[in-house]
Formats: structure tokens, C-alpha cells, sequence
């Protein structure tokens, strides 16, 4: 069969399989590829469509109606509407992120092994020697000092000199050109990306892939993972198209993102009172410098300067984000000539963040229709420790030259001078004063040891469904203070071959 | 609908002598363009918080008018208003209507061109088929 993309109402589509994946993002597509390579045969269902870099979007407009979920209409119930940005198209959130390569922290398994009581010290030695493999298959380097550009090399300058560690980050880009267009989609094809990658190999591999296909549910019959079903839908005119059930003789893995496996699992009567829970993030806020030479932040790695100097202390991260003129635009303070004025200095701007490890917790629902709900609303130690980062940032932005500061906080002053920075740390703390986003998304299918406590096992295995697997974020119980990316795909690597190896399923 | 959105968005951004406003943008083509393409939810929102910028002078200024007939000072600062409105989902919805105004804005290749950015290629909307 090979790919099949949106087919038109009419005769169903009807496909037999090994394995059936849903989701081609991090946890899918790893997933999919290990199974394949163990000589399986596997069908991999993608609700986006297969958009390869010729048909990437160039423009904002475009990436929001091509690149995200929904046009990025999802955002959290809470407190705050915080917007919750996922991809959508083959290969997930991996075609339109910065491909970011951070291997798991040991302590991230110790707090797995604490709190949801799976070994840790085992689950680290397997994660770590696959991540070993997706390096090396996935051309994980240092952002090239050609494409650095002074976005990131600005927040290099500016740690430096108030001595902080710093790094230029480790990617999965194949000789960058620092064309700054991550967001949209590597034009150049150097981001590796999992649409270019391992979707194609399982072609090869005598995989199918089925796009433009959302899975409505999983048929579960006496306990095991029968088919996936769903509609095909027109990526641009959202109309339905042809039915579609895909049988999985071995077993089903779920890797339809933080949002979207607990709603597929829930809208597949699979009952659990953990379904949803313990949903974490890492919000990110933004602040901007303002220096005196162009900065040009498009012409650059999108985001190609990182420190983890503060993960420990305060659970946090920084970041570069270079983001393109049309996306600054409406989200600077100010309307009417005020910020005219203030777009006036775009080409001076840096934007860097900051991403803070929060301990608030949320959860998923599902609304009258199936869809997801995120509910969540980060709590005040939260939002202390996040604005001290941007404290922190305002700081190394100031050593790197910078002359003033945008730090967009709501009812705050629009630019602080050096000598007013201070004033950050007295901001308020109502998330309702921040612009920030959700992308680093983890939980609703947590695993665990005890049944009553988690949805899936250390395996990925829903308990009390053999064949049943989660391979995405959403199995994570807790959040890990670093990118997430290459986490998930080695999880998912490593469950996908136990899974085989066991033949349990 | 689309004029009035319109309403709402031009006193976001105006021109002057040498940086092109959105007034001086294909936005009427924009507009008619997200209408027919975007997420049913995302245009609910640009609607909304239109409607709202409409009808809420009176909260603002304190003038019972609909927005669209005050001079344009009155709009600007009315719309200043709305974007720093302690309640919430007031300023939400202003929010929306400035940020799509913004992608239409940082498009427009004269904008692009006064910023020595090159103009956007066509988004070519295109995906895989079987």
C-alpha cells in the first residue's frame, strides 16, 4: 500500500497490520521504525498531513494554518490562556520545533523511580544507550559557529561574562545554515525531522502510512487492541473523507501526543481514574533585549543557545528564540504609533526565554466531542521561579550590551533600563500578566508501577491491556527540566523493541 | 464581517512617512483569506474580540458610540485601552485581533523591505498525496 494521504468519501480503507502506530511525532515514528526494523510489519497513522520541505510554509500565517495544530487554537483552561503548541503533520512537533538533542538527566530517572516506582537505574542505561543511537543516526551537533549569528551569540557573550554555564546547543540538524526558519519547517532540509527520516525508511521497510487521519478510537475487544478507526479529513478544508480501520494482529502504541492519547484513550472506554492526570509543562516566557547594533535574530539557529546553570536550583532553562517579523509584530506591548515606534527596533531585538520545570500539575479531559481539554493554571512558587529567570536573563542581556530590556509583563513598564531591572523581581506573579507557552508537554497516560496510580506500565503497556502501549510524553510522570525530544524517542525506541523482544504481544 | 475587523485592526497599526501601516497592506485580501482557511475557533476569536472593540467605547472613553464612528485618535486610544483592560478576557480578545493583525503587517513585503527582510515566497499550501 505505501502512503496513503486524504482519500475522498467513499469505499473504506481497510488495511492489516503487526503493528498499528498512531502518531508520527518523537514517540511515534521511533516507535514505528524499531518495530520495522525487528522485521515487523507496521502501519503508522498520522491525523496531519505528509508535508515534506517544499511544501513548507514561508509566512507566520502560513505556519500557523500549516505547521500547528488547529491553527495553535488550543490553550489551557485555568488561571490563564496559555496557548499549548503542537504540530501537526507527519513527524509531529519534530517538523516545526528547533530539533533540540538533550540527553535525560540521571535525576529525572531517580525522581521515576521515587515516585512512580519503576527502575529507574535499568530504564537509564536502556534510554541512554538508545539515545546513543539516535545521536549518531540522527546527526546530532553543536549549532556550527556559521550559524550561530548574534541571537546566539549575544546570551553566549552575555553568561560569559556574568559566568554562568553556558552551551551552544546539540541539535539534530545535518550542517545547519542558520537560516532561522525552524518554525516554519528547514527549508534548506537540514533539520532532521522525522518526516525526513525514519517516516520514509518504514516505506522502505514495507510500512504503510496513513495521513490526513485522525484516529477516533481504538477497538479494544475483550481486552485487546483490535484496530484503530477513524475518518481521513482534508488538512485545508477540514471536510471528512473516506472511513478507515487499520487491524493490528500484535498490538496498537499511542503516540498521539500529551493531549491527544488520554483523549483517545478515553474515547476508546478504556477506564482509568489516572486518564488525564498528572499533566506538567514547562511554561516559557520571553524577554526581549534591546541593543544597539542589529541583532537580526532570523538570521541565526533559531534557537541555538541554551543553559542549564539554574536546572538544579530553580528548575529552569534558558533559551534563544529567534523569532520572524510577523510573529513579534502583534505580540509587542503597545498599539497605534506607540508601537510603531517600538516595531521600529525589531532588527535590534533578541528574544530569549525562559522555560521553568513547574511542579504545578494539570490534567486532560476531553469536551462534548471528543477533543482535548488541557486544564492548568501554574501556582505562585511556579511563577516566583520563572520570573526570577527572567530576572537572570534580563541580567546576562544587560552584560552582552544590551541597552534596555522588554521584559512583557502586563501592567509593567515596556522597556527597563539597566538600573531598573530590579524592578523584575517585584513583578507580579498572576499568570494572567505573562505571555507564555506550552510545548514541552508531559503526562495524562502516566506510567507507574501500581496500577491504581498510573495508566501504563514501565513498558509503556496500558495495564490491564496486553497488547495496548503509550510511546509518547504522555507517559512521563513527571516533567524532566530539560528538552524533551530526545527523551521521548528513545523511550519509545526502547519500549518498541521490548515489546517485540518480549513477544508479549 | 471582514470590514469590521478591519475597524478593529487599523488603529492597531498606522503608518507614517517611511514605515508602511497595515492600512498601506493587502489586508482586505488577508482577511478573506484567513476567513475561507483558518480554525473555525480561531476566527470565533478574531470576531469576537472585533465585535467587542465595536461596541465598548462606552467602557473605554466613556462615549456611547460604537467604535467605528470615532474620529481616529478616539479609536486609537480606545483600542490602547482595551489591550491593558483589567478584565482578562478583554484583554485576550484584543490580543487575537493585534496578533493576526501582525501577521498580516510582517508580511507585506514593504514592511519586510524597511526591515531588510526579504519578501515572503507564496506558502505553498501543499502536502503529499498517496
Amino acid at each position: 500500500m505505501g502512503h496513503i494521504a486524504f482519500q475522498a468519501k467513499g469505499r473504506a480503507v481497510e488495511l492489516d497490520s503487526d503493528y498499528v502506530v498512531v502518531g508520527s511525532g518523537a514517540g511515534g515514528a521511533s516507535a514505528a521504525i524499531a518495530l520495522a526494523r525487528a522485521g515487523a510489519k507496521v502501519t503508522l497513522v498520522e491525523a496531519g498531513p505528509w508535508r515534506d520541505p517544499s511544501d513548507y510554509p514561508h509566512s507566520g500565517y502560513g505556519t500557523l494554518r500549516d505547521m500547528f495544530e488547529r491553527w495553535g487554537t488550543s490553550f489551557t483552561r485555568g488561571r490563564a490562556y496559555w496557548p499549548v503548541l503542537q504540530g501537526a503533520a507527519v513527524g509531529g512537533s519534530t517538523v516545526m520545533n528547533s530539533a533540540i538533542c538533550v540527553r535525560t538527566p540521571a535525576d529525572v530517572f531517580d525522581a521515576w523511580q521515587s515516585s512512580a516506582g519503576i527502575d529507574g537505574r535499568s530504564l537509564a542505561q536502556a534510554v541512554w544507550a538508545a539515545q546513543d543511537e539516535l545521536e549518531a543516526e540522527l546527526s546530532a551537533t553543536p549549532v556550527p559557529v556559521a550559524a550561530r549569528g548574534r541571537l546566539n551569540l549575544l546570551a553566549a557573550r552575555g553568561a560569559d561574562a556574568l559566568g554562568y554555564e553556558n552551551h551552544f546547543m546539540t541539535r539534530y540538524v545535518r550542517d545547519c545554515q542558520g537560516s532561522g526558519s525552524c518554525l516554519q519547517g528547514c527549508h534548506d532540509d537540514r533539520k532532521q525531522s522525522l518526516n525526513r527520516n525514519f517516516v520514509p525508511e518504514l516505506l522502505t521497510r514495507d510500512g504503510d502510512v496513513l495521513s490526513c487521519a485522525p484516529v477516533q478510537r481504538v477497538r479494544i475487544v475483550r481486552g485487546r487492541a483490535h484496530s484503530v478507526v477513524g475518518r481521513f479529513k482534508h488538512p485545508q478544508t477540514r471536510q471528512p473523507g473516506a472511513a478507515f480501520e487499520v487491524r493490528a494482529r500484535r498490538g496498537v502504541f499511542v503516540a498521539a501526543s500529551v493531549t491527544g492519547s488520554p483523549a483517545l484513550l478515553m474515547r476508546s472506554g478504556v477506564r482509568h481514574r489516572m486518564l488525564g492526570a498528572g499533566f506538567r509543562t514547562h511554561p516559557g516566557a520571553p524577554i526581549l533585549g534591546c541593543y544597539d547594533e542589529p541583532v537580526d535574530m532570523n538570521r541565526a539557529a533559531t534557537q541555538g543557545w541554551s543553559s542549564l546553570a539554574y536546572r538544579e536550583s530553580l528548575g529552569l532553562k534558558f533559551e534563544t528564540l529567534g523569532m520572524p517579523l510577523d510573529l513579534v509584530a502583534g505580540r509587542l506591548q503597545g498599539s497605534g504609533h506607540e508601537l510603531m515606534e517600538r516595531l521600529r527596533e525589531f532588527r535590534h531585538l533578541a528574544m530569549w526565554a525562559v522555560a521553568c520545570r513547574a511542579e504545578s500539575v494539570g490534567h486532560v479531559s476531553v469536551d462534548w466531542s471528543g477533543r482535548p481539554v488541557v486544564h492548568y493554571t501554574c501556582g505562585e512558587a511556579d511563577m516566583r521561579r520563572m520570573r526570577e529567570g527572567m530576572y537572570v536573563l534580563a541580567q546576562t542581556h544587560i552584560a552582552a550590551g544590551a541597552r534596555a530590556v522588554l521584559p512583557a509583563i502586563e501592567g509593567f513598564p515596556y522597556k527597563l533600563e539597566p538600573n531598573e531591572i530590579e524592578l523584575i523581581r517585584s513583578a507580579p506573579i498572576d499568570p494572567r500578566a505573562y505571555v507564555a507557552i506550552l510545548s514541552h508537554l508531559f503526562g495524562g497516560c502516566v506510567m507507574g508501577r501500581d496500577p491504581a496510580r498510573s495508566v501504563c506500565d514501565e513498558r509503556g503497556r496500558v495495564h490491564g491491556h496486553e497488547n495496548l502501549y503509550v510511546v509518547d510524553a504522555s507517559a512521563l510522570p513527571g516533567n524532566l527540566g530539560v528538552n524533551p525530544q530526545h527523551t521521548i524517542m528513545a523511550l519509545a525506541r526502547h519500549w518498541a523493541k521490548q515489546a517485540v523482544e518480549t513477544g508479549k504481544c | 464581517m471582514i470590514w469590521l475587523i478591519k475597524q478593529a485592526m487599523l488603529p492597531l497599526m498606522p503608518g507614517s512617512a517611511d514605515l508602511p501601516g497595515l492600512a498601506d497592506t493587502k489586508l482586505d485580501a488577508f482577511l478573506r483569506r484567513m476567513r475561507r482557511e483558518s480554525d473555525p475557533l480561531f476566527w470565533a476569536g478574531i470576531v469576537a474580540g472585533s465585535v467587542l472593540c465595536a461596541v465598548t467605547p462606552l467602557i473605554t472613553l466613556g462615549v456611547p458610540l460604537p467604535a467605528f464612528l470615532l474620529p481616529t485618535r478616539l479609536r486609537m486610544r480606545h483600542a490602547a485601552r482595551l489591550l491593558v483592560h483589567r478584565f482578562y478576557p478583554i484583554r485576550q480578545a484584543m490580543l487575537l485581533v493585534r496578533y493576526a493583525a501582525g501577521l498580516c503587517w510582517g508580511a507585506d513585503p514593504a514592511v519586510r523591505a524597511f526591515f531588510a527582510l526579504p519578501a515572503y515566497p507564496a506558502d505553498p499550501g501543499t502536502f503529499r498525496s498517496s
